[in-house]
């Protein structure tokens, strides 16, 4: 008896508690799965906002093979990633090393290094544009006077437009990786490290055999949120270069915002965002796999 | 009360709230003023307006029309990219955001065949003596006209010219070496092969000169900057009959000369240039040439923004010789949001008649205005102050709106153009590929 008046009072608890899921349903339903299913529902149109859409099956897709400036713009656009994702780390980890010890200057330093982040990628954007000027911009006043070729400017010579604008998304992001690697770093266990210096390994052999192991699920959590963001951008290089000189700094999402919001082709815009989203979703579940390998190692 | 009825309410009021906020703007309300002396107390309506020089002192006048008609007119100031953006996602999803926005001549042919702004004919005729329709310059119709529809009024007529340091033009020093070089006068070029001239001679980097300067960005800065040097050169995107013609001759030679212009004579930075970056090449004094709009003339005389004040002058574009005098027109239509309700229509309608009438033109011309009646233009008082005003007088006389083809596909053929004129002035593509590419893709829009 005693135990059926248990089972029921959970069972009622479990039943009230229930409807505090339905403020987050609610969102999910109205905000995430309602555009998701209308994104791949009208991929399938030739929709052209303000004129009747028509049903065109897989030729939105098809279409899209065919479009040599959506296709370079992902390669662009895994260009930007990879090379982004890639410096951030590298250098978020070296400046959390840096600034993992207890020393009172470090605090403010961490706060200090924070202020990138805080700019809108826009502003960032529209800043580092007046920089770069190729005419009247402060670096390029600065480079030309200690002797270095750099053409027109930065930004407008092919050979360096995406270099400039993946350095202005090292300078706003790495902030970012730099603080959850430091965290990352302020949770690890002291005891290898105490045994590890017992034995006389030196900082490389302690860096690489017991650091790295031991932060891979930081490293792995900060690569993913990082990746999905890179993969998105859009407004840094709207503001500092619209996409040019040609085709350079074309990504994806410039391609997809010129054929959708310019255009008004939404049928056609939707279906190259959908392929997006697949990227975006592969790089999602591989580094959620990785996480779990991890644990499981 | 139990958790289970509070949750219950709770969800309820998400979704209630949900459904309130998704609301778009409620219809404003019709005029209250009857035959009051505020015809159109409690109207409220809002104008989408080009970021350009004339923009602030917009909101004076709709500050001043408030005030006569009752009207409250609410001005958005927007960039060129964000303004097209805008207004035709209000007219496609029918939100009704604005009632009134500046059309530029190029959208004409696209707002007329969807239908997006109201067909102003009707009221232009029944309101004829009040606008003194024939005071308004003939060629300033193009602003808004397609297939016998008025679907913007004029509201800020640009005459295409070429912006030069009259200074350095009449320097006696400058006009011997120029004679000693290319054995004729240096003078204002009115030909292109003057324009070139003119342009090297002037170039001297090592003095931080240049001799002509234009937009290179990708993006409709460039487009517009070469389609302006297409038609000196005498083609066209499309011909009499519609075909796509971007690739003729004629335009393979304005764009070599467009490239050229990068290559040889524009600031190195040029090729990065927006239409505020080559004004400011020219106001500081970089640059000594550049095919530029009337709408900022003015401004090369305020010491506050231009280094150039009193060096200024200005003549009609260069041509191609032994092809007929036929000039650059553009700017600005105010056209009516057809989707709002007649209420809102008619008040519109007087805003526009009151913005464009003879009073308040002068009134803005004053503050970087553009004109599009001949008394502006021949106004005593004005042409003392802006003795520029009988050349955009010639180009009005002699202009073309069809310079930027006002197409219903114009905003695709910019974008198309934007992106391959960039690419031949970068060298990604030769002049050929890049008309041939352009050719390909705007014959595939129809």
């Amino acid at each position: 008896m005693e135990t059926d008046t248990t089972g029921f009072i959970k069972t009622k608890k479990n039943r009230s508690l229930m409807w505090f899921l339905v403020p987050i349903t609610v969102y999910l339903l109205f905000f995430f799965l309602y555009p998701v299913i209308y994104d791949i529902y009208i991929s399938f149109f030739d929709y052209r906002l303000g004129s009747q859409a028509q049903f065109v099956g897989f030729g939105n897709y098809r279409a899209m093979l065919n479009d040599s400036q959506y296709m370079g713009s992902l390669i662009t656009t895994m260009v930007f990633v990879v090379a982004a994702v890639v410096a951030e780390l590298v250098l978020g980890m070296i400046i959390a090393l840096l600034l993992n010890n207890e020393h009172p200057l470090m605090q403010g330093i961490r706060t200090i290094i924070l202020i990138p982040t805080v700019f809108t990628p826009l502003v960032a954007g529209l800043v580092w544009k007046a920089l770069y000027h190729p005419d009247l911009g402060m670096y390029t006043y600065y480079l030309r006077k200690i002797g270095l070729d750099i053409g027109r400017g930065l930004t407008v010579e092919r050979s360096s437009a995406l270099f400039s604008v993946i350095l202005v998304d090292v300078w706003e992001w790495t902030p970012l990786m730099v603080i959850v690697i430091l965290a990352g770093l302020k949770s690890l266990p002291k005891d290898p490290y105490e045994a590890a210096m017992l034995d006389g390994a030196s900082r490389l052999q302690i860096f690489f055999r017991i650091t790295l192991p031991l932060l891979r699920p930081t490293l792995v959590v900060a690569l993913l949120i990082r990746t999905l963001d890179a993969l998105k951008i859009f407004d840094i290089i709207w503001a500092i270069t619209g996409g040019g000189p040609g085709t350079t700094t074309t990504v994806a999402n410039l391609r997809i915002y010129e054929v959708g919001m310019q255009h008004l082709k939404i049928g056609y815009a939707a279906a190259l965002s959908n392929v997006l989203l697949v990227f975006g979703v592969i790089a999602g579940v591989f580094f959620v796999q990785s996480l779990y390998k991890g644990k499981e190692a | 009360m139990n958790m289970k009825r509070l949750m219950g309410m709770a969800a309820g009021m998400l979704l209630c709230s949900t459904m309130l906020f998704a609301g778009g703007k409620q219809e404003a309300a019709a005029p209250a003023g009857g035959g009051s002396d505020l015809p159109y107390a409690g109207v409220e309506l809002r104008f989408a307006v080009m970021a350009d020089q004339f923009a602030d002192y917009t909101k004076v006048l709709a500050q001043e029309f408030g005030q006569k008609t009752g009207a409250k007119v609410n001005v958005d100031i927007l960039g060129y990219t964000e303004l097209y953006q805008k207004i035709t996602q209000d007219f496609t999803t029918d939100t009704k955001q604005y009632d009134l926005l500046t059309v530029d001549i190029m959208w004409s042919g696209e707002f007329a065949k969807n239908g997006w702004t109201e067909d102003l004919t009707p009221m232009i005729n029944r309101d004829k003596a009040e606008i003194d329709y024939d005071d308004i310059m003939p060629v300033t119709w193009t602003l808004g006209s397609w297939n016998g529809k008025q679907v913007a009024f004029p509201m800020a007529g640009y005459a295409n010219s070429l912006i030069y340091r009259k200074d350095l033009f009449s320097d006696p020093k400058e006009k011997s070496a120029f004679k000693a070089k290319y054995g004729y006068e240096l003078a204002p070029p009115t030909t292109i092969k003057q324009l070139g001239d003119a342009a090297e001679f002037f170039t001297r980097p090592d003095e931080n000169l240049y001799g002509l300067v234009a937009n290179g960005a990708r993006g409709s800065a460039v487009a517009q900057d070469w389609m302006e040097y297409m038609r000196s050169f005498g083609a066209a995107i499309f011909d009499a009959n519609g075909n796509v013609v971007v690739d003729s001759p004629a335009s393979l030679a304005s764009l070599k000369f467009f490239v050229n212009i990068f290559d040889k004579w524009a600031p190195p930075g040029a090729i990065g240039y927006w239409w505020d970056d080559r004004e400011t090449a020219y106001r500081t004094g970089q640059a000594v040439m550049q095919s530029s709009w009337s709408i900022a003339r003015a401004g090369y005389e305020n010491e506050e923004i231009s280094l150039v004040a009193g060096k200024t002058g200005m003549t009609p574009s260069p041509r191609v010789e032994g092809t007929a005098a036929e000039y650059g027109f553009g700017g600005w239509g105010v056209g009516i949001n057809a989707d709002i309700s007649d209420a809102q229509k008619e008040a519109s309608w007087a805003f526009i008649k009151f913005i464009t009438g003879k009073e308040a033109q002068k009134e803005w011309m004053l503050h970087d205005g553009a004109p599009i009646r001949r008394s502006t233009l021949t106004d005593p008082d004005l042409e003392k102050q802006m003795p520029w005003l009988g050349e955009i007088l010639t180009v009005f006389e002699n202009g073309n709106g069809d310079y930027r083809p006002r197409d219903p596909n114009s905003n695709e053929i910019q974008s198309i153009l934007a992106l391959r004129i960039n690419q031949a002035i970068t060298h990604e593509l030769t002049p050929e590929q890049a008309l041939s590419e352009a050719a390909k893709e705007i014959k595939a829009l129809k």
